[in-house]
């Protein structure tokens, strides 16, 4: 990267002064088409100046945080995705930390790339102050400013509740801009965790912003992965059973103005909540990814004490779903990421299987025996005592969901590998409905459910396709 | 409300508080008669502004004249001008925000049937299967147990392992993704679709086989039973955004992501035509011009960068121009060209050029027999800024449209004479309108102009 000369330096000072000139301007006025139009204008003259490809210097902190702020106190819906999609395209162009001399991937032979982090780069999450009088002196004037980890399970909850109440009010644009933070945040967690995780270096993968989150005292974490939880289950009932409920604007006033306005925001709605969804997944196949570094860190001893241990994501996930049950088939369907649903319904049906002899587990959550694959649980149901136990433990419906979503997640991987071995879906398939029968055979007063009747058809369909 | 108090957005950001307690952490639900009583705050906050502001002008007045006769006179007519002049700031707000209706009353949707269950293999070969004594499936409810495949995942399994998708599959999802009224049916077959078209390995041809794909005209059909108003100009009666018609359905987001993905995959299956993709980048710019798609900016945006690589680059020096003209001509001078601009975000140098393009070409349609770019910016300098009848608000759209076509286009350089003009231009207006110049928008012209000139002397 060229030094810029210091003349260019001050010119490029001069701009961003008159663009926050623009942006004060807009605060002191009152919330009028005016200072829209002055906020507008300066997000515009933002993306002007930094897509230009002369430019190799992102904007100024002080730029970048005035946009976020406007993310975050927005009260238009053409301000809040004006200045969230300036944000995206920002973290495209100028990422924060990136692997450099990465020229033939695929093999990640990370030897020859080199992790670049900027360091002076904003951002939008910042570690807890010291003290808490510091903190909430700053907190009330950096209003809109960056989230310390307290803030974010802040949002966190906040976001839990959307789903609670009864009408999204057309004025209140809070659940929209909530919504809109967090997949931003969790696209700035990727930009700095996925290159790091990359490198398998836990001495990177540790000073990512998402270890800063998790670790932190400041926040309860075991509540905040539940919240996550909850969050992805309620708003993929949102989206595929209630959304009509949920877009029932008020009614008060019958101008057109207002059907427009429903018109825009039941379009815009339906769409963030979808992408608020697809984050969530993101954000919790990225902390499963961290805990699964960390315990390969720890295997070879390079984790220190300071490395607090935490309750592994997954095994939180495990219990919430055996104490909540009902969550069982909307977790599992909203979750798609076939490596992690294969991994928590292969665990889930692990703990319940009546294991052939005794064996000691040991309290770390990880330490499974060898045989505890999906293949080695579906032979299992071979053995009827012990499928009638697992029935009884974890209820017929709850079984056919993972059976049902462990072969589809299983079928996932096995079609994106490269399948050479032609023979491994159908075995597979065939396992499959064994097990399958012998669960019917064991209840015979089984109702089988559409997801166990569509894995049976999915199953029976390709062992047929196969020569 | 008191000036020291913090003001309104500092009082609403509640992610800087510091997490309540655990106890208390839901919110309780906000009631109606709370929604009422905020308003009326609301109202009394405005209210008071106003009257703050009223009463300081009068203060002024109040002090500039000391003459006790004529004071009253005086004061009168003091107090008319400056209600006069408020009445003038008030014009400025009469300009309409951008914002036009590319939407009329949607057609009736075609039925969702399966067109040809019987050619089906993929329901016709499992219902002779032993297994169907489990499954149940009947011929007449193949359609309800597709569905079911669909929106639980398992169809894209089932293309992926056996690297097939028939024509009755293919078109029916197809189908149910821009006509079903489903969310969850619609956003699954988008998928669906998405998945078979743009597969992850790399190698061409597609790695599973799809005996049907769709053609341009069945997605321009699909537009126009939304209601898509493919006669579509900025004219005053569709400019009218209190009138009674409706807007797209949800579906429209799928059409989108939709027509993105297949602009991705033009070296494995070209899906549109040159011209059939200049088509649709106006229909995108046309669909950031109505307000109801403020909230899928992003999608736009996203679907605008992938269509403009879709042209190779023979075409797209010619499908540029076209676009330019085709939008040029059709959109009116207002707020609204300056959105056809801005919609194109300069994140790639083809959008660039069609940024400049439109904005050039917009230009050389406000002035008569101007055909160069010369000519473009003589016009401009030929404004007189202290005549009376000067609109400045005409001067600044034409300003923001010569700032899009000056500046983002690479061809033109800093030695230019056009650039140059353009410099001249900006000098005018940054120096010849006077800072006092209440009428509306000389003061946004003369800012803009001074911003503008500091980049030019920068570069």
């Amino acid at each position: 990267m060229e030094n810029p000369s210091s003349s260019e330096r001050w010119n490029r000072a001069g701009i961003e002064d008159n663009m926050l000139a623009m942006f004060d301007a807009s605060e002191t006025k009152d919330a009028h088409q005016d200072t829209l139009d002055d906020r507008i204008a300066f997000l515009d003259a933002v993306r002007a100046s930094s897509f230009v490809p002369e430019h190799r210097n992102p904007p100024t902190s002080k730029i970048v945080g005035a946009v976020f702020h406007m993310l975050r106190t927005g009260k238009s819906l053409e301000l809040i995705m004006g200045s969230y999609r300036l944000l995206v395209d920002l973290d495209k162009r100028f990422p924060r930390v990136y692997l450099y001399g990465k020229d033939d991937s695929q093999s990640s032979s990370n030897s020859s790339s080199k992790l670049v982090v900027v360091k002076e780069a904003w951002s939008p999450i910042v570690d807890c102050l010291d003290n808490a009088t510091a903190a909430s002196e700053a907190s009330k004037k950096r209003s809109g400013g960056p989230l310390d980890p307290p803030n974010f399970q802040l949002l966190i909850e906040e976001l839990a509740e959307i789903s609670t109440e009864t009408k999204f009010q057309a004025a209140n644009m809070e659940p929209l801009r909530n919504m809109l933070l967090f997949q931003y945040l969790v696209i700035v967690f990727e930009g700095d965790f996925l290159p790091r995780n990359a490198t398998l270096n836990w001495s990177m993968q540790r000073d990512s912003l998402l270890n800063l989150l998790l670790g932190s005292r400041k926040i309860n974490y075991k509540s905040l992965m539940k919240d996550c939880m909850t969050i992805i289950c309620q708003l993929s009932q949102l989206l595929h059973n209630e959304q009509s409920k949920y877009l029932e604007l008020e009614e008060s006033s019958q101008s057109q103005s207002s059907k427009n306005c429903h018109a825009t925001l039941s379009l815009a709605l339906l769409e963030v909540l979808k992408n608020t969804c697809v984050s969530m997944e993101k954000l919790l196949v990225m902390i499963m990814d961290f805990d699964m570094a960390r315990k390969n860190a720890g295997i070879e001893g390079q984790t220190t004490r300071a490395d607090s241990p935490r309750t592994p994501f997954m095994d939180i996930i495990l219990d919430e779903l055996a104490y909540n049950k009902d969550a069982v088939p909307v977790f599992l369907k909203v979750f798609s990421e076939p490596k992690w649903k294969l991994e928590i319904v292969v665990q889930y049906l692990w703990k319940y299987i009546t294991k052939p002899s005794v064996r000691t587990r040991k309290s770390n959550g990880y330490t499974y025996t060898e045989d505890a694959t999906f293949d080695g649980a579906l032979k299992c149901f071979s053995n009827k005592t012990g499928t009638k136990s697992l029935i009884k433990k974890i209820g017929a419906n709850v079984v056919q969901f993972l059976l049902a979503h462990g072969l589809q997640a299983e079928l996932s991987i096995l079609s994106e590998g490269n399948v050479d071995d032609n023979s491994a879906p159908v075995d597979l398939c065939q396992t499959f409905i064994a097990a399958f029968d012998s669960l019917r055979s064991t209840d015979e007063q089984m109702e089988i459910l559409s997801i166990g009747k569509e894995a049976l058809f999915a199953a029976a369909t390709l062992i047929s396709m196969k020569p | 409300m008191d000036i020291n108090d913090p003001l309104d957005f500092e009082l609403e950001d509640d992610l800087l508080k510091p997490p309540p307690l655990k106890n208390n952490k839901r919110k309780k639900v906000i009631g109606l008669d709370d929604l009422l009583k905020d308003h009326y705050i609301e109202q009394d906050k405005l209210l008071e502004k106003g009257n703050k502001q009223a009463r300081a002008k009068a203060k002024k007045s109040k002090t500039s004249y000391d003459d006790e006769d004529s004071k009253e006179a005086k004061l009168t007519r003091l107090v008319e001008k400056c209600h006069n002049q408020l009445k003038a700031f008030g014009d400025e707000q009469e300009i309409p925000p951008w914002g036009v209706k590319v939407f009329g009353d949607q057609k009736a949707f075609p039925s969702l049937d399966f067109p040809d269950i019987g050619s089906c293999k993929l329901i016709q070969s499992f219902l002779n299967n032993k297994l169907n004594s489990v499954v149940g499936l009947a011929e007449d409810k193949g359609d309800i147990f597709l569905e079911g495949l669909l929106v639980n995942g398992w169809l894209p399994k089932l293309a992926f392992l056996s690297g097939h998708v028939e024509k009755p599959v293919a078109i029916w999802a197809f189908n149910t993704m821009l006509y079903s009224s489903k969310e969850e049916v619609q956003n699954s077959s988008c998928d669906f679709w998405c998945a078979i078209l743009f597969s992850k390995k790399e190698v061409d041809p597609l790695s599973v086989k799809i005996d049907w794909f769709p053609e341009y005209t069945d997605l321009r059909r699909a537009l126009d039973i939304y209601g898509f108003l493919f006669k579509f100009s900025a004219s005053a009666e569709l400019n009218n955004l209190e009138s009674d018609i409706g807007g797209p359905p949800q579906n429209i987001r799928a059409w989108v992501r939709f027509v993105t993905v297949c602009c991705l995959i033009r070296s494995k299956k070209a899906i549109f035509s040159a011209v059939e993709a200049e088509e649709i980048v106006e229909i995108i710019i046309c669909l950031f011009l109505d307000r109801q798609f403020q909230g899928l900016v992003v999608l736009l945006s996203d679907c605008m960068q992938t269509i403009v690589n879709y042209f190779t680059d023979q075409e797209w020096c010619s499908s540029c121009e076209n676009i330019a003209k085709f939008i040029a001509c059709r959109v009116s001078m207002d707020l609204n060209c300056i959105q056809t601009i801005e919609c194109v975000s300069e994140v790639n140098s083809r959008c660039k050029q069609l940024r400049s393009a439109v904005a050039y070409q917009t230009l050389v349609s406000c002035f008569d027999g101007v055909s160069n770019g010369e000519g473009v910016l003589r016009s401009l300098r030929a404004v007189n800024f202290k005549d009376k009848k000067c609109d400045f608000f005409k001067l600044y759209i034409h300003l923001v449209l010569a700032e899009n076509w000056i500046l983002s286009n690479s061809s033109i350089d800093d030695t230019s004479v056009i650039y140059e003009m353009f410099c001249l231009y900006l000098r005018d207006c940054s120096s010849l309108i006077s800072a006092t110049d209440l009428r509306s928008y000389a003061s946004k012209v003369r800012h803009r102009a001074a911003y503008l000139l500091h980049f030019c002397i920068d570069k």
